[in-house]
């Protein structure tokens, strides 16, 4: 048996079923995991030690005389990103303007978890309040890629991610309003999923832009991904745009058969800024589809190029709006340097919030102020109408589509961070599944020369995840990746 | 549309920014640049293209009416663990009264 952290969820389920290992085993594994590699990865801001034995302890006695419920995760321990609130567990959001906050409440995904049995092993880190596709922006520090010290874990889900890759949990979730579970994901070579907007509920989720937010899974595998999601998807009513459509049972929908599934495959999604690599690596990929009975179907998404723009208008816009919340009042950091309430506002807002988030901020009020509104605001949400079109045309030929993650490979800590243009183009792929609304899944598609990951999307309608995870589940079984050594 | 200190300032005023002047100098270029960027909408033709006011339209759209019905919310005690400053029952702010 390979080592406890090395096993897949499903794998830690059979262990505690078949009483092959106990609870605290299998969170002592993790833990200790986390205590061997964290000081290089830096995955975790907080990690809940103490509490997840205590949880573990009482697990394993209400396993041993039977009064445990038989919970879709009973035992397994995770690790959440740090903008997801949790009773009681410091939530940082990486930012210092939430350094000490402490939720009185728990989100409906930790709520979710934990009537599932899981146990909660630590916070990870992000780009601070969700803003970037590095992890560089976290005001506390950088995570590193696992297979690649001196390379980013992408962002902002790197935390999550990183950890899922290196062992230190089996799974995590993130949250993903431009692409941020799912090129996190592709960096790690970990699998991630981007639900359906609604599918999941954001209550309680530290809100960045609430029309693209959304909470999602990440795991070493399709399979896990899909029982991570299992366990966190369906209606809220602490969540007004939460879906109240029934939740799939993704874990029985994932062997269906995948022959005769029509493929899209976007022209845009091949063009110049794709690295050559990952073009080579999914294009043999996409190949396995055709091996698997798909047929492939070449698409246009006459939108792609203005995608970026859309975004970084739409999602500061909401942010602006969303974080003029933190004001030193009801929560978080209250500057000192103040002499009136005015003063008070500004300085403790310029010291508790980051280059990154201030700069979104600008955007936004500047997209959303008087004079410059139809200009930007309302041209890029009629654009985001136009690229939900396209969506909505490939859909009438095709189930689902197939394209890269990311448009390069994990990049060199720094090389990015004093262009901010340069790392928003990074989210080319991922942003037009949040403006549309759809759901995207990543999945590890190969290995680069050099040993980096390389991650192939997939996208499906509207609440579609029972088929995208169905597909995305035969081509990992088809392509099985074979992953090289890990830096740690 | 170029963009400049002094325009740049007033929108950190209405964001309740500020910024010292080396900081307000890398700003003003990084936002030149991503509003130069942005300019390419202005090549997209949206006549007649309604704008999207939802984050998902039509059938799949979410959020539902629900009663208007009194429901249980934070103890005011709770809901002041994380104030920076509180007294008795309330948030505490700076004087705004002269």
């Amino acid at each position: 048996m390979s080592e406890i952290h090395h096993l897949s969820i499903k794998q830690l389920r059979d262990l505690i079923q078949r009483r092959d290992a106990s609870v605290t085993e299998i969170t002592e594994s993790f833990l200790n995991r986390i205590r061997q590699c964290d000081d290089k990865i830096k995955a975790f801001l907080t990690v809940q030690e103490e509490p997840a034995l205590a949880q573990a302890a009482q697990l394993d006695r209400q396993l041993a005389s039977g009064e445990s419920k038989n919970g879709l995760l009973t035992g397994i321990p995770l690790a959440i990103k740090d903008n997801i609130v949790t009773q009681g567990v410091r939530t940082t959001c990486a930012s210092r303007i939430l350094e000490d906050y402490i939720p009185p409440y728990d989100a409906t995904v930790m709520s979710r978890l934990k009537e599932s049995g899981a146990i909660l092993l630590g916070k990870t880190n992000c780009d601070e309040f969700a803003m970037g596709s590095s992890t560089e922006n976290s005001a506390f520090f950088p995570t590193r890629n696992p297979w690649d010290l001196e390379r980013v874990p992408g962002g902002s889900s790197g935390g999550s991610a990183a950890a899922v890759a290196v062992g230190e949990a089996p799974g995590a979730l993130g949250s993903d309003t431009g692409g941020s579970i799912r090129q996190p994901a592709a960096f790690c070579g970990t699998v991630g999923l981007k639900p359906t907007y609604g599918r999941v509920s954001r209550y309680g989720l530290v809100a960045f832009a609430s029309s693209l937010d959304q909470i999602g899974p990440v795991g070493n595998s399709v399979s896990d991904v899909a029982l991570l999601l299992q366990a966190i998807a369906g209606s809220d009513p602490q969540d007004s745009t939460s879906a109240a459509r029934p939740v799939e049972d993704y874990l029985s929908e994932i062997d269906q058969e995948v022959k005769g599934l029509k493929i899209g495959v976007p022209k845009e999604w091949f063009g110049s800024g794709l690295d050559g690599q990952i073009e080579q690596s999914l294009r043999a990929a996409i190949k396995k589809l055709e091996g698997l009975g798909c047929s492939l179907l070449e698409v246009s998404m006459p939108q792609t190029e203005y995608a970026i723009s859309t975004y970084y208008v739409i999602a500061p816009a909401e942010a602006s709006s969303n974080l003029a919340r933190y004001d030193g009042v009801r929560y978080g950091h209250r500057s000192a340097d103040q002499t009136d309430l005015d003063s008070m506002f500004k300085s403790t807002r310029s010291e508790g919030f980051g280059e990154e988030v201030k700069r979104r901020i600008m955007i936004g009020t500047y997209v959303l102020s008087a004079g410059y509104y139809d200009a930007y605001f309302i041209k890029a949400s009629k654009v985001r109408t136009l690229l939900r079109n396209d969506y909505h045309e490939a859909f009438k030929k095709v189930d689902l589509l197939v394209g890269p993650t990311t448009p390069s490979l994990p990049f060199k800590i720094g090389e990015k961070k004093t262009d901010p243009l340069e790392m928003y183009l990074m989210d080319i792929y991922t942003v037009t599944a949040n403006l549309a609304g759809i759901p995207g899944l990543s999945l590890p598609c190969g290995f680069s020369q050099e040993g980096l990951p390389i991650g192939l999307q997939l996208q499906a309608p509207y609440f579609q995840e029972a088929r995208l995870l169905n597909l995305g589940h035969a081509l990992e079984q088809e392509l099985n990746v074979q992953k090289p050594k890990l830096a740690v | 549309m170029p963009i400049d200190t002094r325009e740049v300032e007033k929108i950190a005023e209405l964001a309740h920014l500020k910024f010292d002047p080396q900081e307000l100098e890398r700003f003003v270029g990084h936002f030149q640049q991503i509003l130069e960027y942005f300019t390419q909408l202005e090549t997209v033709s949206t006549d007649n293209v309604q704008y999207a006011h939802q984050a998902v339209e039509g059938k799949n759209r979410a959020t539902p009416m629900r009663e208007d019905e009194v429901r249980s919310s934070l103890p005011v005690a709770t809901a002041l663990d994380n104030a920076p400053e509180s007294s008795e029952d309330h948030f505490q702010v700076p004087p705004v009264i002269e």
